[in-house]
């Protein structure tokens, strides 16, 4: 099966960067189209499609527009994800340096159909090149009236403002970004169902919508062409649909970003990305780092897709894709992987900012230690996934634990040690 | 238990008194600051931005003064501020920095790809270690987690720029042409940061 190209079609075309050639290809059609509708037809339309969030947790477009409250009382805000920051995903960074009208036209769409009048893109301040286009794309929205007073003449005034980051992983966490974006510390909070959703009260406690760069850049497709075709793209799937870009990287010869349909098996991805560099397949890590490994027996049977993968134990997630050889050390590499949690744990719940520590030390006497102390090291590892993953406030400290409980399902066996409750 | 220490030693600046505290801004960064104020409902939250600001202001670095400036400007609290931006790894705040800082990723594509050889390279090229800064205030050396790069594996980020694949003879003509570098890139990233969030007029008004 080939690449499937629809956000990245035009990514090598330096002239699709600036609005002129954006707009020779039938850019902004997609938001024309959409101040013609009513409000609740361009979700439905979202809703058609079956587009699910494209930052991680798959949750349904539609459902997040549907949930703001359409008797506008106060206002509502737009917010994009765009502080990609999961080790091995980097297909917003191609997006947003590419093709930035894209999402912006994506953006603005969204705005309307929850009736926002400002919107934010949260860009991390590594990605400079990011918010250089974005920025030129924004500047050349308002000089051709897509964005500012009175948009082509709809009566409907948006703004959009790009706020950058400072270098924060727990930022792309959404309620950690709207507390950054709000001037604190980028620290979650609450989260449904103790605290109401985002669309209800979000940035200063007013309705927010939020949604990652890969989301928003679906939407002018979808609007343009309606959302049954979207949904014919990927149908051979239960749940998924549309076009997934994978971000490949790794021991394989040809690194970079792959858009693919949904249903594509895993080991065609490989294909695609040259295949395996420096020796065979050992394992696979298909979602970006926080997502479990899988051994090359699971890979190979393995159909990408939300349902799908979570059938051989994975998850989509934002689309990371690192493929390891044979000759890579397993607890190396998930000591490495849960180093990177216990450094980017932003320390406001106990769980994760001790938990995390702990169990960076524990898989490191498991690399190093003697036969008893690598028993020892596996009971401490069952312990803290058991806290860790029951107990800490938002994603990153719940999937912190999944590389090392994964990887080490096969590593038990290496060391003849019992099955945890855990792994 | 052989817990690992995950913070360098950290030198805390001493905030200034109160009365005490000189605003230093140039016109065009406090027109730039009102210009951000106005994309927000709240004065807080260009907390982000305004650091960024003073990080250009004060030579690439934030030290209390500067805090205590964004403080005033904002009015908030120097505790408050000094709070935000220790949170955030690219304000340098917990020690100062040099002209140049290199940002190595470490994280696991590019510790597959051989990140932590290209680090050692730089690491006996540079004669420092991480976090640390050459005695002729050149170059600091910072080990960070993914920059996101991964299909370009090993990765180095100097301000707006990212090296990589990073081979030992691209960290060569690195070193070499930042050493000729006369502006700190460390201030140049700070103005970059500034100008992206704001709209083309605006950013034209601020220069005049």
């Amino acid at each position: 099966m080939p690449e499937t190209r629809l956000l990245l079609k035009h990514s090598g075309d330096p002239e699709y960067r600036a609005i002129a050639g954006y707009m020779a290809e039938g850019g902004y059609v997609g938001l024309k189209k959409a101040l013609t509708m009513e409000r609740q037809a361009v979700i439905d339309e979202v809703k058609k499609s079956g587009l699910r969030g494209r930052g991680g947790a798959g949750f349904p477009t539609w459902m997040k527009w549907n949930s703001v409250p359409k008797e506008k009382t106060k206002p509502h805000y737009v917010l994009c994800n765009a502080d990609e920051g999961e080790p091995g995903t980097f297909k917003d960074k191609e997006l947003m340096e590419n093709t930035p009208h894209l999402m912006i036209e994506g953006m603005i769409i969204g705005g309307y159909a929850i009736q926002a009048e400002v919107g934010y893109v949260y860009i991390r301040a590594e990605f400079m090149d990011c918010a250089r286009a974005i920025k030129m794309a924004i500047d050349e929205a308002y000089e051709n009236g897509f964005l500012g007073k009175n948009i082509l003449g709809s009566g409907w005034d948006h703004d959009i403002y790009v706020h950058m980051g400072a270098g924060s992983y727990e930022c792309g966490e959404e309620n950690a970004m709207m507390r950054s974006l709000m001037g604190e510390r980028g620290m979650p909070g609450l989260k449904f169902p103790h605290a109401p959703f985002p669309t209800i009260e979000g940035l200063w406690n007013l309705p927010t919508l939020i949604n990652n760069v890969e989301s928003f850049a679906c939407v002018p497709h979808i609007v343009v062409n309606g959302g049954d075709w979207y949904a014919m793209i990927g149908a051979s799937t239960k749940n998924s649909r549309g076009t997934k870009i994978f971000s490949v990287s790794g021991h394989v010869n040809k690194p970079g970003n792959y858009e693919i349909e949904f249903g594509m098996p895993l080991m065609e991805l490989l294909e695609l990305a040259g295949g395996m560099k420096g020796g065979e397949l050992k394992a696979c890590v298909p979602g970006g780092s926080s997502v479990p490994m899988i051994n090359k027996e699971q890979c190979e049977k393995a159909i990408i897709g939300y349902e799908e993968l979570v059938e051989v134990g994975t998850m989509v997630g934002s689309g990371g894709c690192i493929f390891l050889n044979e000759h890579t050390c397993i607890v190396t590499f998930i000591w490495r992987t849960t180093l990177f949690y216990a450094r980017e744990s932003c320390g406001k719940c106990t769980p994760c900012r001790e938990g995390s520590g702990r169990l960076v030390a524990a898989l490191a006497r498991l690399r190093s230690g003697d036969d008893a102390q690598k028993t020892a090291a596996l009971r401490d590892i069952d312990e803290l996934v058991t806290v860790m993953r029951s107990a800490s406030l938002c994603g990153l400290g719940q999937m912190a634990v999944s590389p090392a409980t994964s990887a080490l399902q096969d590593f038990r066996q290496a060391v003849g040690a019992p099955k945890g409750a855990n792994t | 238990m052989d817990l690992i220490q995950l913070t360098e030693k950290e030198e805390r600046p001493q905030a200034p008194k109160p009365g005490e505290v000189e605003l230093r801004f140039s016109d065009r960064g406090v027109k730039e600051l009102d210009y951000l104020l106005t994309h927000y409902p709240d004065r807080k939250s260009a907390m982000l931005p305004a650091l960024w600001i003073a990080q250009r202001e004060y030579g690439g670095n934030l030290p209390a003064e500067a805090v205590a400036e964004v403080a005033v400007r904002l009015g908030r609290s120097y505790a408050e501020v000094e709070g935000v931006a220790t949170f955030y790894t690219m304000y340098h705040i917990r020690h100062a920095v040099g002209k140049h800082v290199i940002e190595v990723c470490t994280c696991i594509a590019c510790a597959l790809c051989g990140a932590y050889r290209i680090a050692d390279y730089l690491k006996a090229k540079l004669g420092v270690d991480w976090g640390e800064t050459t005695p002729d205030g050149t170059f600091t050396l910072e080990e960070v987690e993914c920059l996101d790069a991964c299909d370009r594996a090993p990765v180095l980020m100097v301000a707006d720029e990212y090296i990589g694949p990073a081979a030992e003879k691209d960290v060569d003509t690195l070193i070499e042409r930042l050493r000729n570098t006369e502006e700190p890139t460390t201030v140049r990233l700070a103005d970059e940061v500034t100008q992206a969030q704001l709209h083309k007029t605006e950013q034209a008004s601020a220069q005049d």
